[in-house]
């Protein structure tokens, strides 16, 4: 049982990292449509932007809380930046082109972007991350179950930030019209709504939800990577689509189903189908299974036939 | 001056011309119609008026203004409000956000009254107001999108094919709320397949066939001509 | 048309011709004073992630040629060094070496660093019948040394490719008699990268701790790339290990040591050379106190003979490190000068009879190097296997046992 509460943790946390770059994703999609698979790398971005702040921008001896906050400003101005960026040169030009055309051309954005801070940070990778959070404080959670402070920091973070999205989406007179633009863009326009700023809006508040979250990564494993936002960026695709492509609170469903499935995968699955090595297969089997009976996923709802 | 000048308009979708040369005015206080059949291109008179497409040639003009290089989105802050054919209400959101989204443009306390005012002229939305508006009926999404597009305060309400698929009595229910719109002075660009029901409450109506005006006058003229009488209103 | 087909013919041949007057006037100036120059060519990572590595190879094997022609150890030629940057490349490797290769005064290569390049310069050097060196290729493959664990017969795949150090296959059982006789483990965990390097290691030490006696546990696998290995380190914890291999590079590992011990999992971890590395104890920090790795090789500062090497390497002042590899490149380059001076001496010394003649020489090596016994089996396998158990003390890796495999 203590095992298996532990393995629950573990699943929270990591589906929490899953969840919240999968918001990026699910966001993004819902309104253009497109499958931004650089996304991963702006999460990349945030954590080494964050990075940046700290080794060449804060002077020694900051105060941890206050570090902290202009690390996140710090990697969610380069997250942003890219996000606007890609948007604006790689994306918009192809608004209306074939829906491979920008398919592939995010892929070229992904590549090009881990090649270019590989290139910015010639030496050996994965680089230190400061540990300004410290791994060995363990908070208990009852029976010899245990989450240390960065991996708490991470759950905590991923959540306010998809409670504040999904309130800003609801709530907010932007919000309301990023759902307009989502469930129809050219009524959305007659609605008086500029849904080229709303495709951007879009883009930025996921690059800033990637930014939390590869700051959170950076406490929590020590370690950023060019490559990180690869295996992090399919996963959170995964948990998108889990959870229903284009719905808010699908993408986090996703994400914590995902991480959960996944370590019970390593803990439970029978041999020899059991560990690490399979619990992607795993993962790839709720994934298919959810598909097959609901084909829109978990929270999916199919959008009423657009005239 | 016209409120609404169209001057020989052409637009295409790719090399498919689909209005070759349409001149048309709107004035104040008027009621419009166009109706024509299938393909006549009404709604894409419409859509290029509302900037959703952009002409090939001709011009737009709005109180004496170019309209035809503003931006959609711009569009609606002139004072022009487009309920699009198949109503395109948004089904995830409530009617009551619906009719809030109307209001996009605007900013203020009167938001409110205004969607008081929608409830009155609609009760059934009033009932309706918490629930996602996928879920109404055809006829009550066809409220909420002349709701909708009566929320920007517009000078100009566009009417895309509002009776269409619906059942008798709730077409008749629409044709009184656009009577009662004109009484009070709403100027209303009104396309229609229900040729009979609209010429009877226009004041100028045109007759669309394949991308050209082909007939244009006083609605009940119009009610009366020979050829109107067989080609649209179904008669020998 | 005429003109522009004329040109495409005719460029390569002019193209041609200046090279071979290039090669020709250089060994005609070289007789010309009563010395020839032929060249030592080096293959390594001089830009990138490895420049240091590399550069510490070249930087060996120029500091065996500078002594060579200062003591004139080949009697009337003057060695010159040619380095060529692999940047840790398969491709890059095979163009490089096929230009050595061209270069007709080439009678030697020492190189290159890693075992991937190593399996696309081989061939092209074999073909040229160029003897080739490698300081540190540890991977089974490039001679044939697979086969022995499955019981099979061992053949000679690139004829003029050698190693002077120790191999994957030994690395695992060294490292498991380590953990079970020396250290006394008894419940071993087992973990891999599922990668060649990872997978091949982790069975062979799993393979030699049973023999040793010790219980092993079921392998546990993660990707290359993971980052979160809470669920695995729970999942072990539960079997109450008190060791655990890993079978990888120093990336995962440095997290996976990091994760298991702040999830209450206190056991050390071992690893193979992958990782060795300076980034493993950064990374790791404090939680990798205590783990442990082997390395191919002898720490070259803890030999005697070495103690020479080491004083004229500083000297020479270089910028990067003589460890790992810059002591057995000496010992690399010194083989194959060794070689040429006898060549040299049976009055072999252009074309590809010195070639053939160096390489002939080097498979016939038996001299002391700095690092041990410089001979070769006739697999291109050095006869001295030598390897080192590090283990992590205050944030260094420190040497705990050097020694040969079942010996």
């Amino acid at each position: 049982m203590q095992t298996f509460l532990q393995q629950l943790v573990n699943g929270v946390v990591l589906g929490a990292t899953y969840g919240l770059v999968a918001l990026g994703y699910t966001m993004v999609y819902g309104i253009v449509q497109l499958i931004n698979f650089a996304h991963g790398e702006i999460y990349m971005l945030g954590g080494f932007g964050a990075l940046f702040t700290y080794t060449v921008l804060l002077p020694g001896g900051t105060p941890v809380v206050l570090a902290l906050v202009l690390m996140l400003l710090g990697g969610m101005v380069v997250s942003i930046t890219a996000a606007l960026l890609m948007e604006r040169f790689a994306y918009r030009p192809l608004r209306g082109a074939p829906r491979l055309a920008p398919l592939i051309t995010a892929l070229g954005v992904s590549i090009f972007l881990q090649e270019l801070v590989r290139n910015f940070y010639p030496a050996k990778s994965p680089r230190p991350f400061p540990q300004l959070v410290d791994p060995s404080h363990q908070f208990s959670l009852g029976a010899s179950v245990e989450i240390s402070a960065p991996r708490l920091l991470t759950v905590v973070v991923a959540v306010i930030g998809m409670v504040a999205l999904s309130t800003f989406v609801r709530r907010s007179r932007t919000g309301r019209a990023m759902q307009a633009t989502a469930q129809d863009p050219d009524t959305a326009r007659l609605m008086g709504i500029d849904t080229d700023r709303i495709i951007v809006t879009a883009f930025v508040l996921g690059a800033a939800l990637a930014a939390v979250s590869g700051l959170a990564s950076g406490l929590q494993f020590g370690t950023v990577d060019p490559r990180m936002g690869f295996l992090t960026g399919v996963k959170a695709f995964t948990a998108a689509v889990l959870g229903g492509i284009g719905n808010i609170s699908g993408a986090v469903l996703g994400g914590f189903t995902l991480g959960i499935v996944e370590v019970m995968a390593t803990q439970y699955a029978p041999d020899p189908f059991s560990g690490g090595a399979w619990k992607d297969a795993w993962a790839f089997v709720v994934l298919i299974l959810v598909l097959v009976f609901r084909p829109s996923g978990l929270l999916g709802e199919r959008v009423a036939a657009r005239a | 001056m016209s409120m609404l000048e169209v001057r020989d308009l052409r637009v295409a979708y790719g090399a498919i011309e689909a209005i070759k040369g349409i001149s048309l005015d709107v004035d104040e206080g008027q009621v419009v119609t166009l109706i024509g059949t299938n393909g006549a291109g009404k709604t894409t008179t419409l859509r290029t008026v509302s900037g959703l497409l952009r002409p090939v040639s001709g011009e737009i003009l709005f109180d004496g203004q170019r309209l035809d290089t503003v931006k959609a989105h711009e569009i609606v802050k002139q004072g022009i409000a487009h309920s699009p054919e198949g109503r395109r209400i948004f089904p995830l959101m409530t009617v009551e956000e619906n009719l809030e989204l109307g209001a996009y443009t605007r900013k203020g306390d009167s938001i409110a009254k205004d969607v008081g005012a929608v409830f009155d002229r609609f009760p059934r939305l009033l009932e309706r107001r918490a629930q996602k508006a996928g879920t109404l009926s055809g006829g009550e999404q066809q409220m909420l999108a002349i709701g909708r597009a009566l929320m920007s305060s517009p000078r100009l309400l566009m009417l895309d094919e509002p009776s269409m698929g619906l059942s008798p009595i709730m077409i008749q229910l629409i044709f009184e709320t656009i009577a009662e719109l004109k009484s009070t002075g709403t100027t209303i660009l009104l396309v229609e397949q229900n040729a009979s029901a609209a010429l009877a409450l226009a004041d100028v109506g045109y007759v669309l066939e394949t991308g050209r005006v082909v007939l244009s006058g006083p609605g009940k003229e119009l009610l009366k001509d020979e050829n109107v009488r067989k080609a649209y209103l179904g008669e020998d | 048309m005429q003109a522009p087909r004329l040109v495409r013919v005719a460029a390569p041949l002019i193209i041609g011709a200046l090279v071979l007057s290039a090669c020709g006037s250089k060994s005609e100036s070289g007789s010309g004073s009563g010395n020839i120059t032929l060249t030592l060519g080096v293959i390594a990572p001089l830009s990138g992630d490895l420049s240091a590595v590399g550069n510490g190879i070249k930087n060996g094997v120029e500091l065996a040629i500078k002594q060579a022609n200062e003591n004139k150890t080949i009697k009337g030629v003057t060695l010159k060094l040619d380095a060529e940057d692999d940047t840790a490349k398969a491709e890059v490797g095979a163009q490089v070496a096929a230009k050595l290769v061209a270069d007709s005064s080439v009678i030697g290569v020492v190189g290159p660093l890693n075992s991937s390049v190593a399996k696309s310069t081989a061939p092209v050097l074999s073909q040229a019948n160029i003897a080739s060196i490698s300081p540190s290729n540890s991977n089974v493959d490039l001679t044939n040394r697979g086969v022995l664990a499955t019981g099979g017969t061992q053949t000679r795949p690139y004829k003029s490719y050698f190693r002077v150090c120790a191999t994957d296959d030994i690395q695992g059982p060294f490292a498991a008699d380590y953990a079970v006789k020396d250290l006394g483990k008894k419940t071993i965990a087992i973990v891999h990268d599922k990668k060649a390097y990872g997978q091949g290691l982790a069975e062979a030490f799993a393979k030699q701790a049973k023999a040793d006696g010790a219980t092993v546990l079921p392998t546990e696998t993660i990707n290359p790339g993971d980052k979160d290995f809470s669920a695995i380190v729970t999942k072990l914890k539960a079997a109450k290990p008190d060791f655990l291999f890993y079978g990888g590079e120093y990336p995962e590992a440095s997290l996976l040591t990091k994760q298991m011990k702040a999830g209450g999992l206190n056991i050390p971890l071992m690893g193979g050379d992958g990782v060795d590395a300076a980034e493993y104890i950064k990374i790791a920090g404090a939680s990798a106190n205590g783990d442990l790795a082997t390395a191919l090789g002898a720490p070259t500062d803890s030999l005697a003979s070495a103690k020479q090497f080491l004083t004229d390497y500083k000297a020479a002042a270089y910028a990067d490190p003589a460890d790992p590899y810059g002591a057995a490149s000496y010992d690399a380059a010194n083989a194959i000068i060794k070689a040429l001076a006898k060549a040299v001496g049976d009055g072999k010394k252009s074309g590809q009879a010195v070639r053939d003649e160096v390489t002939k020489e080097v498979q016939d090596s038996d001299f002391e190097g700095v690092t041990g016994k410089i001979s070769f089996d006739q697999f291109g396998d050095t006869n001295t296997k030598i390897l080192t158990v590090y283990s992590v003390k205050d944030g260094k890796f420190v040497a705990a046992k050097s020694g040969t495999f079942g010996g």
